[in-house]
C-alpha cells in the first residue's frame, strides 16, 4: 500500500511528464510543489466531498426515521426532498448570531472550530483504497484517537461559554462521557494493532482480505465480541442516541449547543456527521476488510492482465472498486448507526457511565488477553484456517 | 520499517487550514447576510422560558474529576501497550511470542487490579450511595442498646 | 521546505500559547492555550522524526490532561476568582522591577563576554539534507520487551500506584 496519495500518482508516467513540465516551467525542481498542489487538491476535494457527505446524512436520517415512524419525511424541496439539506445550510447562515449575555466570546467561537478542526484533521487518515488515502500514517489510529479527543475539548468548551446551566451540565456530562468511552475504543484498537502487526489503516487492510471470512470480525470469537464493544464506544464517542445526553432534547434542551445560533450550530453538527462517518470507516477498516474487494478485484491485476487494457486505466479501475467497497460498507455501518438511534431509548447518564467502566472495559481487556493468547496458541491463523487445518490433517 | 519524509504531514496541516478557514467564512464572511438586532431579551440565557437564576459557574460534584483520573491513567497504558502491540506479530512469525505474551500478561493484570480497586471503593458509580450496610446497621444499633 | 514550514508553524503556536498561558488573567483561556502549547509541542516532536511520541502527546496530553485540568478549574469554583494576588508588584520577596532591570543587563554583558572568548572553539557544520525518518514505533516496541522490560513493568505499577493514590485522595467523604 503506498504511503500517500502522493506516492501512489508517482508512478504513472503522467505524473512524472507534468513535473517535469513544471520544473521547466519554473526553473527550479518542482516535486515539492507538485507534492503540495496534489495534497492541495485531494484535501479540498475529500473536505467537499465529506461536506456532501454530512448535508445528506441529515436527509438520509430524516428519511430514515421517517420510514421508521411510517411517516413522511421530507419530501418537498427537489426530487423525493434530497436539496433539504442544502435548503437548511441556507437557512442556517442567514440566522441571526445571538451571543448570551455574559458569555465568554473567544471560547465561545473556538468550540466549533475545534471541534471541526479536530474531525477534518481525521480526515487524512480515512482509508478509501489503496491509492486514494491521503496519507498512510505510521501512526494511523493512535493519531486518530489523539485527534478526535479535540471534540470533547470542544464539547466542554461549549458548554463553559454559553454561560446557561443547561449547557454547562450538558458540557460536562459530554466531555466525561467522551472521555470514558475512549477507554473500551483504544483498547478494541490495540486488539486490532496486535493482530495485524502494525498501527497505520494501511497495515490493517492489508492482512485482511476481501471475502467476509476473511475479515478480521469472523477471525476469532474475541474479535466478533471487539466489534460490538468497538460499535458502542463509537456511539458514544460521538455522542449519538442511544447516548445522547449532553445533547438530549427532552431533559437538556439541547445540552452544550443550547445557546449556539446559525452557523455555528451548524458546524457543531456537521461535525458530528462526519465523525460519524469516520468512525464508521475506521470500524470498516479495522473489522470489516476495508476496501478490499472480493477475489482480489481491487488490485486491478485481472484487467491488466486479463484484458488487456493499459496499466493506468486497470489500476485506476481496481481503484474505484476499492472505493466502492469501502464506502458501501461505510455506508451500511452508517445505516445501522442511523437505525439504533431511533429504535433505542436514551440511556441515563449514570447508566453510561456503568456501562463503560463496568461492562465495556472489562470486556475489552478480556478480549485482548484472549487475542493475545489466540495468536500465541494458534500462530495467528484465523479459526477457519485451524479448523481447515484440523479437518485436512484428520483425513 | 517504513521510512517516510515529513511530507506526511501536509495533509493533516491543510484539513486544519481548510477548517479554519471554513469556519471564517461561513462565520464571518456571511455577516453580510445575517440581520443583527440584538436585544436584551434574546441575550438571556435560556431556561425554558423563566429568568435565569444566578450564574451557571456553579460548584459541582467530584465524580466528574475522579472519572477523568482513571481515565488518564487508562489512556497511558494504552499508549504505553500501542508498540509492544505493533510488533508482536512479527514476534510470533518468529516463535517468540512468548517473550511478549508475558510481559503484556503482566501489565495488563497490574491494571485489572486497578480497575477492581476502583470498582470496589464504588469510584466507578456515578451515584454513590452511603447506606451502610446490614451488619453497620446492627452494629450501630447495638452501640446505641449498650449505651 | 515543508519542514521549515512545519517547523516554525508549532513553534509558533507553541510560544504563543505558552506566553499567553503566562500573561492571561481568565484560568479558563490559560487551559486552551496551553492545549495550543501542546499542540505545537507535538509538532516539535514530529519535526524530529519521532512520530509515536508526536501521537502519544496528542492522545494524553491534548486528550486527557487538559479535560482533566479544565474539570478542576470547574471544581474549584470556575474562573470567577480572577484576582491575581502573586504579582511581581504584590509580593516584596519577589523583588521589585528595578531588580530585574539589573539583572537582565548583567545576565547580557556576561553572555556577550563568554561567547566571544568561546567563539574560536565553536565550530559551525554544514547543513546537509535530512534522510528519511523511520518509524521509531517498532524499535521502541522492541526495545521495551527486550532491553528495557523492567522499566515497562515498573511503569505499569507507577500508574497502579497513581490510579490508587488518586482515587483515595479525590474520593468524596461523608458529611
Amino acid at each position: 500500500m503506498s504511503l500517500s496519495i502522493n506516492e501512489y500518482l508517482n508512478q504513472f508516467e503522467a505524473h512524472q511528464q507534468a513535473i517535469a513540465f513544471l520544473s521547466d516551467f519554473l526553473g527550479t525542481d518542482a516535486s515539492g510543489i507538485m507534492t503540495f498542489l496534489v495534497f492541495g487538491a485531494a484535501c479540498f476535494i475529500i473536505v467537499n466531498i465529506m461536506a456532501l457527505v454530512g448535508g445528506l446524512g441529515t436527509y438520509a436520517e430524516r428519511k430514515i426515521s421517517a420510514d421508521i415512524q411510517l411517516r413522511q419525511g421530507p419530501n418537498r424541496v427537489g426530487p423525493y426532498g434530497i436539496l433539504q439539506f442544502l435548503a437548511d445550510g441556507v437557512k442556517m447562515i442567514m440566522k441571526e448570531d445571538i451571543f448570551p449575555a455574559d458569555a465568554d466570546k473567544p471560547l465561545f467561537n473556538l468550540a466549533p472550530l475545534l471541534a471541526l478542526t479536530g474531525v477534518f484533521a481525521t480526515l487524512a487518515l480515512v482509508p478509501f483504497s489503496s491509492g486514494f488515502t491521503l496519507v498512510n500514517l505510521n501512526m494511523g489510529v493512535f493519531f486518530l484517537i489523539g485527534v478526535s479527543s479535540l471534540v470533547g475539548v470542544a464539547v466542554f468548551l461549549g458548554g463553559y461559554a454559553s454561560n446557561s446551566k443547561w449547557s454547562m451540565l450538558g458540557g460536562m456530562r459530554g466531555a466525561s462521557q467522551i472521555i470514558s468511552y475512549e477507554v473500551p475504543v483504544t483498547i478494541t484498537a490495540l486488539m486490532i494493532v496486535l493482530l495485524s502487526g502494525g498501527m497505520s489503516f494501511g497495515a490493517f487492510v492489508e492482512t485482511q482480505g476481501g471475502l467476509p471470512h476473511e475479515w478480521y470480525i469472523f477471525h476469532n470469537p474475541f474479535t466478533f465480541i471487539g466489534f460490538f464493544v468497538f460499535f458502542v464506544g463509537m456511539l458514544a464517542e460521538t455522542n449519538r442516541a442511544p447516548f445522547d445526553l449532553p445533547e438530549a432534547e427532552s431533559e437538556l434542551v439541547s445540552g452544550y449547543h443550547t445557546e449556539y445560533t446559525g452557523m455555528r450550530f451548524g458546524l457543531f453538527a456537521l461535525a458530528e456527521y462526519i465523525e460519524v462517518f469516520v468512525l464508521c470507516g475506521v470500524g470498516v477498516a479495522a473489522f470489516l476488510g476495508g476496501y478490499k474487494v472480493p477475489f482480489d478485484l481491487g488490485s486491478g491485476a485481472l484487467f491488466i492482465d486479463k484484458l488487456g487494457l493499459p496499466v493506468i486505466v486497470g489500476k485506476n479501475i481496481g481503484q474505484v472498486l476499492q472505493v466502492g467497497s469501502f464506502v458501501t460498507k461505510t455506508l451500511a455501518m452508517y445505516y445501522l448507526v442511523i437505525w439504533v438511534r431511533w429504535t433505542f431509548p436514551r440511556i441515563r447518564v449514570d447508566q453510561v457511565m456503568t456501562i463503560c467502566w463496568k461492562y465495556l472495559t472489562p470486556l475489552a481487556l478480556f478480549n485482548l488477553v484472549g487475542v493475545a493468547i489466540w495468536m500465541y496458541a494458534f500462530d495467528a491463523h484465523s479459526i477457519w484456517e485451524v479448523l481447515g487445518q484440523a479437518f485436512s490433517s484428520g483425513h | 520499517m517504513a521510512s517516510y519524509t515529513l511530507d506526511v504531514y501536509m495533509p493533516v496541516l491543510i484539513l486544519m487550514g481548510l477548517s479554519v478557514g471554513l469556519f471564517l467564512v461561513s462565520v464571518f464572511a456571511a455577516k453580510i447576510i445575517r440581520p443583527s438586532k440584538p436585544s436584551a431579551l434574546k441575550e438571556q440565557a435560556y431556561e425554558c422560558g423563566e429568568d435565569p437564576v444566578g450564574t451557571a459557574w456553579s460548584n459541582f460534584n467530584v465524580r466528574f474529576y475522579v472519572v477523568s483520573l482513571i481515565f488518564i491513567v487508562f489512556d497511558v497504558e494504552g499508549a504505553l501497550m500501542f508498540p509492544v502491540a505493533s510488533i508482536y506479530r512479527k514476534f510470533v512469525e518468529v516463535g517468540e511470542g512468548g517473550v511478549i505474551l508475558g510481559s503484556l500478561l503482566v501489565f495488563i493484570s497490574v491494571l485489572v487490579v486497578g480497575i477492581v480497586y476502583c470498582w470496589s471503593k464504588g469510584d466507578l458509580d456515578w451515584v454513590r450511595s452511603f447506606q451502610l450496610s446490614e451488619d453497620q446497621v446492627k452494629q450501630l444499633q447495638g452501640a446505641e442498646k449498650r449505651s | 521546505m515543508f519542514e521549515n514550514i512545519l517547523f516554525l508553524s508549532s513553534a509558533v503556536l507553541a510560544l504563543s500559547g505558552a506566553l499567553g498561558v503566562v500573561f492571561t488573567k481568565n484560568l479558563m483561556h490559560a487551559c486552551v492555550l496551553l492545549l495550543a502549547t501542546l499542540f505545537g509541542v507535538s509538532g516539535l516532536y514530529a519535526v524530529i522524526g519521532a512520530d509515536f511520541l508526536a501521537a502519544a502527546q496528542l492522545v494524553i496530553y491534548a486528550g486527557g490532561v487538559i479535560i482533566l485540568m479544565l474539570f478542576a478549574v470547574m471544581l474549584t469554583g470556575g474562573a470567577a476568582n480572577n484576582e491575581n494576588k502573586f504579582g511581581i508588584d504584590k509580593v516584596a520577596a519577589m523583588g521589585s522591577v528595578k531588580t530585574y532591570i539589573y539583572a537582565g543587563l548583567t545576565v547580557l554583558v556576561m553572555s556577550f563576554t563568554i561567547l566571544k572568548i568561546l567563539a574560536n572553539y565553536m565550530k559551525t557544520f554544514e547543513q546537509g539534507e535530512l534522510a528519511p525518518f523511520e518509524s521509531t514505533v517498532e524499535k521502541i516496541g522492541t526495545l521495551l520487551v527486550t532491553d528495557h522490560v523492567l522499566a515497562f513493568e515498573i511503569s505499569s505499577i507507577l500508574l497502579l500506584g497513581a490510579l490508587v493514590g488518586a482515587a483515595a485522595i479525590a474520593r468524596p467523604r461523608r458529611g
